[in-house]
């Protein structure tokens, strides 16, 4: 089977022009015209990579985006007005993984897509069994232990821990973390590592406002320690 | 009724009499002027009615003892010459009414004159009116000259004796009193005078401190931030300017963000079609093998031209946000060269070379990263369109500043040019000049806003090596301390 996107967008003429230009890189393509459409598309047949436009008539993007994120840990990628809002914040709390401003090439968006779909493949990073203090992670099961609980991580999250866990206590900057993850360069969105941190510290941390494991370290980037 | 040109011209003659005095002093200095003259001349009427009144009150009332005191000591030598009549005892009589230094006594008795010992009086002193008066039995007094000391001078009849006393008394300790009221009142004058410009000074500043205020405020709209408004309430006389001067500041505000609103909604309008042109012309691309030549070089002209429009309501909205003040900056410290580096990097192509002292090393400056790299990106891109691409980049510290240079082998911008070429759809002398790729004219615009929002400033001078072509400078404020070493390793 294929890879399947599925493209939640109010414009049926944007909808289809992406569609034209998604099926050319090879993928399946499921279009929804609103929210409702998108969470019953995706409740039926899960897709691997999500696109929302954030204005949506009904319920919004945010809140598909939430919807979705408590299904699956399928990628997201969002389409904000502006780069500079607090909408891309906002969006990336809400579970996306990255985001697109429009008017985006198609070709950017394969871009995107195909560096969230590599995300998936963690166990070409790492795949021994690393542990920090109360924290396991096992690689090659994609699964991360607190206290020997499953915590569960989306896929993004997931590449994020084991990115700072490879080279054990070294800095990483969010040049770095967006180079490896996103495959962004030098001026690539620092919030995007900022939030995704946030996010993952909500899941791994006991107390996520005094984190011990994932470290800030101030005008430099971030450290993973026991 | 006056004739309507004379009621016209009159106040224009007035100005143009006025208006040189007005221009060089100002309202504050010539009010200041007006209130120190007002006082000086109002403390000096003041000394000069106390020192005629005091000095009239002191001379009459001297004047008055004077002949009070002669008559009595015609009275007391009348009786003492009553008794003796020779020389000696005339003397003696002299003698005894004579009371103190400042009272000078003569007699005149029997054709003969006398005067007390060591007296300085002399008979030629005495005014002529005194002098006749006294002779035929009038009391007179006069002032007059008496050994240099001014004096007043009494002639009094000796009824029962052939003759007449006179006596002088010097006015010298009331003329040293008034001498002394006079100094104190001129001290006095000084002291209200200063008082008058201290108040004055005081006053004007209290009064002429709202339109500071009115002032700033209208500088600090001018400059850009369209939100300042004046403290309404504070002072019941000053909300007069205050509530007229915000509406004011209000009506240009609404009417600046309903146009940058505008722009920016007509940019968001346009960005729908956009995306459809730009999916659509990349599925096109995609079997651009199957089409015509013909056909192919229409989609290259639309995709070329969907670029550019694409590029333009970009900037459009961009420069909107800049209007309604809807930007903010995600800044970070990063060194100036490093992120320099970076940019020239993507942008140039790697072919690109960058030049610095290695004093620039660590300087660090404080930009959003993305934001100096649309400034970059916008800064090489006119170098291309209109100088056949950047030959060089700089970076070097001026006093707090960084200032990061991008030269060019063109034409150059002229003096004239050098401020417009700034300025929103402004392209210099390729204005008008649509064929080919030549921009749009808001990409020097936007370097402009963006560089300005980081405290920093971008302009256009001579190449530094006087070979033809432009340099374009942005100047950035350095941000204290520089990285550390741990920093520095964090970067390897």
């Amino acid at each position: 089977m294929g890879t399947r996107i599925l493209t939640v967008e109010d414009d049926e003429r944007i909808r289809t022009a992406v569609r034209l230009a998604l099926e050319d890189e090879g993928w399946e393509v499921d279009e929804a015209e609103t929210g409702e459409d998108a969470l019953a598309s995706f409740g039926a047949q899960p897709a691997d990579v999500v696109l929302i436009d954030i204005m949506l008539p009904g319920i919004d993007g945010f809140d598909v985006c939430r919807s979705i994120r408590r299904m699956s840990d399928v990628p997201i990628v969002m389409v904000t007005a502006r780069a500079d809002t607090h909408d891309v914040v906002a969006g990336l709390e809400a579970g996306a993984d990255d985001y697109l401003t429009k008017p985006f090439a198609p070709k950017e968006l394969s871009a995107r897509i195909r560096a969230l779909l590599r995300r998936a493949r963690t166990h070409e990073i790492a795949s021994t069994h690393l542990s920090f203090g109360d924290l396991e992670i096992i690689p090659e099961e994609g699964v991360v232990l607190r206290d020997g609980r499953e915590t569960h991580l989306t896929k993004t999250e997931f590449r994020l821990l084991i990115e700072l866990a490879s080279p054990a206590g070294r800095v990483l900057s969010r040049e770095e973390l967006l180079e490896k993850i996103w495959g962004y360069g030098y001026f690539g969105d620092g919030r995007l590592v900022d939030v995704h941190i946030r996010r993952l510290r909500t899941k791994i941390e006991s107390d996520p406002a005094n984190p011990r494991h994932v470290i800030t370290v101030r005008g430099m980037g971030y450290k993973l320690q026991q | 009724m006056t004739n309507p040109i004379s009621a016209r011209t009159r106040p224009r003659r007035r100005t143009r009499i006025i208006a040189p005095v007005r221009r060089r002093f100002g309202l504050r200095r010539r009010l200041i002027l007006t209130l120190t003259l007002g006082t000086a001349l109002l403390s000096i009427v003041l000394s000069i009615i106390t020192f005629g009144l005091t000095r009239q009150n002191l001379y009459s009332q001297r004047e008055q003892t004077s002949i009070d005191q002669a008559e009595l000591d015609a009275a007391r030598i009348t009786g003492l010459l009553s008794s003796s009549t020779s020389p000696e005892g005339v003397q003696s009589a002299l003698q005894a009414i004579s009371r103190n230094e400042s009272t000078e006594i003569l007699l005149r008795y029997n054709d003969q004159w006398y005067s007390a010992p060591r007296s300085t009086f002399n008979s030629t002193e005495i005014p002529q009116s005194v002098s006749t008066n006294a002779s035929s039995g009038t009391v007179a007094h006069e002032f007059g000259e008496v050994d240099g000391q001014r004096s007043v001078i009494v002639g009094v009849p000796l009824e029962q004796l052939n003759g007449q006393l006179y006596t002088a008394t010097s006015l010298q300790d009331i003329e040293e009193t008034l001498r002394s009221l006079t100094l104190s009142l001129l001290g006095a004058a000084a002291l209200t005078t200063v008082a008058g410009a201290i108040v004055g000074y005081w006053a004007t500043r209290r009064v002429f401190a709202p339109l500071q205020d009115v002032g700033n405020a209208a500088e600090s709209i001018a400059g850009g931030r369209l939100d300042t408004r004046l403290p309404i309430g504070r002072d019941r006389d000053l909300d007069v300017i205050a509530g007229p001067f915000n509406e004011m500041a209000q009506a240009l505000e609404d009417r600046i963000e309903r146009d940058a609103r505008f722009a920016s909604e007509v940019s968001h309008e346009l960005r729908s079609p956009l995306m459809t042109l730009a999916a659509s012309i990349e599925v096109l691309e995609n079997s651009k093998d199957e089409m015509t030549e013909r056909a192919q070089t229409a989609l290259h002209l639309l995709a070329a031209d969907v670029d550019r429009l694409q590029q333009l309501v970009d900037d459009l909205l961009e420069i909107s946000r800049f209007d309604v003040g809807a930007i903010t900056l995600h800044r970070e410290d990063v060194t100036a060269v490093e992120v320099v580096m970076q940019a020239v990097g993507i942008l140039g192509g790697g072919k690109l070379p960058v030049t610095y002292d290695p004093d620039v090393t660590d300087v660090v400056i404080r930009v959003d990263k993305r934001r100096f790299a649309r400034v970059m990106a916008n800064l090489l891109d006119n170098a291309q369109k209109y100088a056949g691409g950047a030959t060089e980049v700089t970076i070097d510290c001026v006093d707090d500043m960084v200032q990061i240079g991008v030269e060019d082998s063109g034409d150059g911008v002229s003096e004239e040019e050098r401020d417009i070429i700034f300025d929103r759809f402004s392209r210099g002398r390729e204005g008008g000049n649509r064929s080919g790729d030549s921009g749009v004219g808001l990409g020097l615009a936007l370097v402009d806003e963006h560089i300005r929002l980081h405290g920093g400033k971008v302009w256009v001078e001579e190449r530094r090596d006087g070979q033809p072509g432009a340099r374009f400078v942005v100047e950035l404020p350095i941000v204290e301390p520089p990285l550390t070493e741990e920093d520095e390793n964090a970067e390897t």
